[in-house]
Parts: C-alpha cells; sequence; structure tokens
C-alpha cells in the first residue's frame, strides 16, 4: 500500500501556527537489539512520530495510534515503561520508557487521549451544545474556522468583493447546516 | 520514514465514515480516470481496487485542500504540493457536496479548530468551561494560543 508521504510529513513539520501536542524524550527498545535507544517522539493529533535527534527534518518512524492501545508494562531494568500495542494479531508492539515519572505519566495521559475517535467523541456534546446556547441567547451559530484561512490560503477564485465574500460564506454555512441536519437530525437553522 | 503496513491495514479495516466507488485520478503524467472504492476512515482516506480486499493506497487529510471541481466532482491537494491534485467525480452533486463536508470534518486539525471555537464560544455565552466537566480545561492541546516559540 502506498502511503502519501508528502502529507504525512507535512503534517509532522507543521504549519509553524501550532506546536505539536507533545514532545520529549523516550527510550525505545530496538526491534533487533534488545537496548534502549534514546529518540525524541513528537506527538502530534493522532499520529506520533519518533526522530532520531530532535530538530531532524524527517522522522525515523511514524506509530497510527489509531491502530494501538498504550499500557503501562513491567521490566526488569526501566522503572518506567509502557508499551504500545497493535491491536491486530501479530501486530508489532513498540516498548518504550520514560526517563523521570512525571514524563510517564504525562507521555501515557497524552497517548491514550490522542485518537480521533475521542476527539470526535469530544467534539459532538460541544457542538450541540453551543447550537443549543446560540438558541436560547438567540444569536446565529456560526461555523468553525474554514482551513483556508486559517492557513491563509487564498480561495479560488478569490472573491470580487466584500459581496462576492458574504454570499459564499453564507453558502458554506448553509452547506454545513444540510449536512449537520441530515447527519444529527436536528432542528434546521435558518441562516442570513 | 518508517511505519507498520500492518497499522496501516488495520485502520483500513476499522469501520469507515464514509465509502462509495467513485471515479479517481492521481496526480501522475498520463494517468485517467480509474473507478475506485473510497473509504473514509478517522483522518485516512483509503482507495481500493473494487475487487480488493487491501488498499492500493492512503491519504493523510491534515493540511490539505478539498475543493470542488466542476462538473460533480471534487480534488485534493496537499499544502505543499498544491497543484498535483488527486481528482474525483461523483455521480451527483449531492454526493460530491456529502464527500467534501464529510472530508472537512475528518482533519484531526479541523476537529480541534472546531472544539476550541465551540469551548471559546460556550464560554463567553454562559461564562463556564464546558471542558472542566471532562476534567480536561488545563490540556495544551485544547488551548486557544498554542503556537510555536
Amino acid at each position: 500500500m502506498k502511503l502519501h508521504r508528502k502529507s504525512v510529513l507535512s503534517y509532522f513539520r507543521g504549519t509553524g501556527a501550532r506546536a505539536p501536542d507533545r514532545e520529549g524524550i523516550l527510550l525505545k527498545k530496538g526491534t533487533r537489539n534488545p537496548s534502549y535507544q534514546r529518540r525524541w517522539f513528537i506527538l502530534r493529533g493522532n499520529l506520533l512520530y519518533y526522530l532520531e535527534h530532535q530538530g531532524d527534518r524527517t522522522p525515523l518512524g511514524l506509530i497510527l495510534l489509531d491502530s494501538c492501545r498504550v499500557e503501562p508494562r513491567d521490566s526488569t531494568t526501566e522503572p518506567y515503561a509502557f508499551v504500545i500495542l497493535a491491536s491486530e494479531e501479530g501486530g508489532r508492539s513498540y516498548k518504550l520508557a520514560a526517563e523521570k515519572k512525571v514524563d510517564f505519566d504525562g507521555w501515557l495521559q497524552a497517548l491514550v487521549w490522542a485518537g480521533w475517535s475521542q476527539l470526535w467523541e469530544l467534539l459532538q456534546p460541544l457542538q450541540e451544545q453551543y447550537q443549543r446556547v446560540c438558541q436560547e441567547a438567540g444569536v446565529e451559530p456560526q461555523a468553525p474556522p474554514q482551513e483556508d484561512r486559517f492557513l491563509g490560503l487564498p480561495c479560488s477564485p478569490a472573491p470580487s468583493g466584500f459581496q462576492e465574500l458574504h454570499q459564499r460564506f453564507g453558502e458554506e454555512i448553509q452547506a454545513l447546516a444540510r449536512s449537520r441536519a441530515t447527519r444529527r437530525q436536528v432542528d434546521l437553522m435558518e441562516f442570513g | 520514514m518508517r511505519y507498520n503496513e500492518k497499522e496501516l491495514q488495520a485502520l483500513s479495516r476499522q469501520p469507515a465514515e464514509k465509502a462509495a466507488e467513485i471515479g479517481m485520478r492521481v496526480p501522475k503524467k498520463g494517468s485517467v480516470v480509474k473507478r475506485r472504492l473510497v473509504k473514509l476512515v478517522v483522518n485516512f482516506l483509503f482507495y481500493f481496487r473494487t475487487d480488493e480486499a487491501e488498499p492500493i493506497g492512503a491519504l493523510l487529510l491534515e493540511h490539505c485542500r478539498i475543493a470542488k471541481e466542476e462538473p460533480s466532482g471534487f480534488s485534493i491537494s496537499f499544502i505543499e504540493d498544491p497543484d498535483r491534485k488527486y481528482y474525483f467525480e461523483c455521480s451527483s452533486e449531492e454526493q460530491c457536496q456529502e464527500w467534501i463536508d464529510a472530508l472537512r470534518r475528518a482533519s484531526y486539525e479541523f476537529m480541534r479548530r472546531s472544539l476550541i471555537f465551540y469551548r471559546n464560544e460556550i464560554q463567553k455565552m454562559t461564562g463556564k468551561d464546558p471542558l472542566e466537566q471532562y476534567g480536561i480545561s488545563e490540556e495544551a492541546r485544547f488551548q486557544l494560543n498554542t503556537h510555536q516559540a
């Protein structure tokens, strides 16, 4: 299977606007070599990257957290050891260890909560609450910021004036409302 | 950059948010539209030959631009390479718009921005932080301003 590398690398490098969710040194047990290697780990979203050195432009590897579970483990040599286990039969496991208790606690917390589904489950009730609060306050709900504007990319074609921009924004909100209505069966809201 | 093929395959077998047979054209010279089974799982888009169980490829839907392409199609391109587009041809305008919306919503960063937005708005309007009940209000990844140094 061909994984589109550029998108994965681009996400790793970030846009410069957001720091990674967590980064730091973790000890990683080698696959062939049983000794621990110090690696720089970067968590961004639901992806965990590891680098040979902090500041490397290209990661050594990538771990897809949605296919794994994270657990503490016992180790004869490392007191703060944990494992990232592939949920599939025959999948590999990543034996890791933190150097300090505070790192162990921090990483476990971050990794266990890093999955895409967890974020999705957090987002749904918040979205519903926002719609309710808007209705109660008698204000029109707004759409969250769109990708293009956030990254400063021009929309194509560029709007010729405020009128067209206003129109397009209105259309985007309507499209968002339509898709939300079909999925969530909430009351269809009127947008100006 | 190493990754575990099995992890990617396992992901492609998870329940899909959306799946359909769609015409697809990759950004390669001379490439033509081919019928593919396209499957959206978390923030990955997998595409399969219609009669195969293993995907041919996977796209991470972050830092990408999803644009409407006439007629009844859309494209995915990545910020670092905006001219190389993956084209998709849908069977109707409605299917097309559904896919565009689903792909945008699938981005982890889009979800995060939405969460931060809703959190901030709810706090402004009610005076209460909605994340407090989950005990995660201090988490860095949900803060409004986390800029790189």
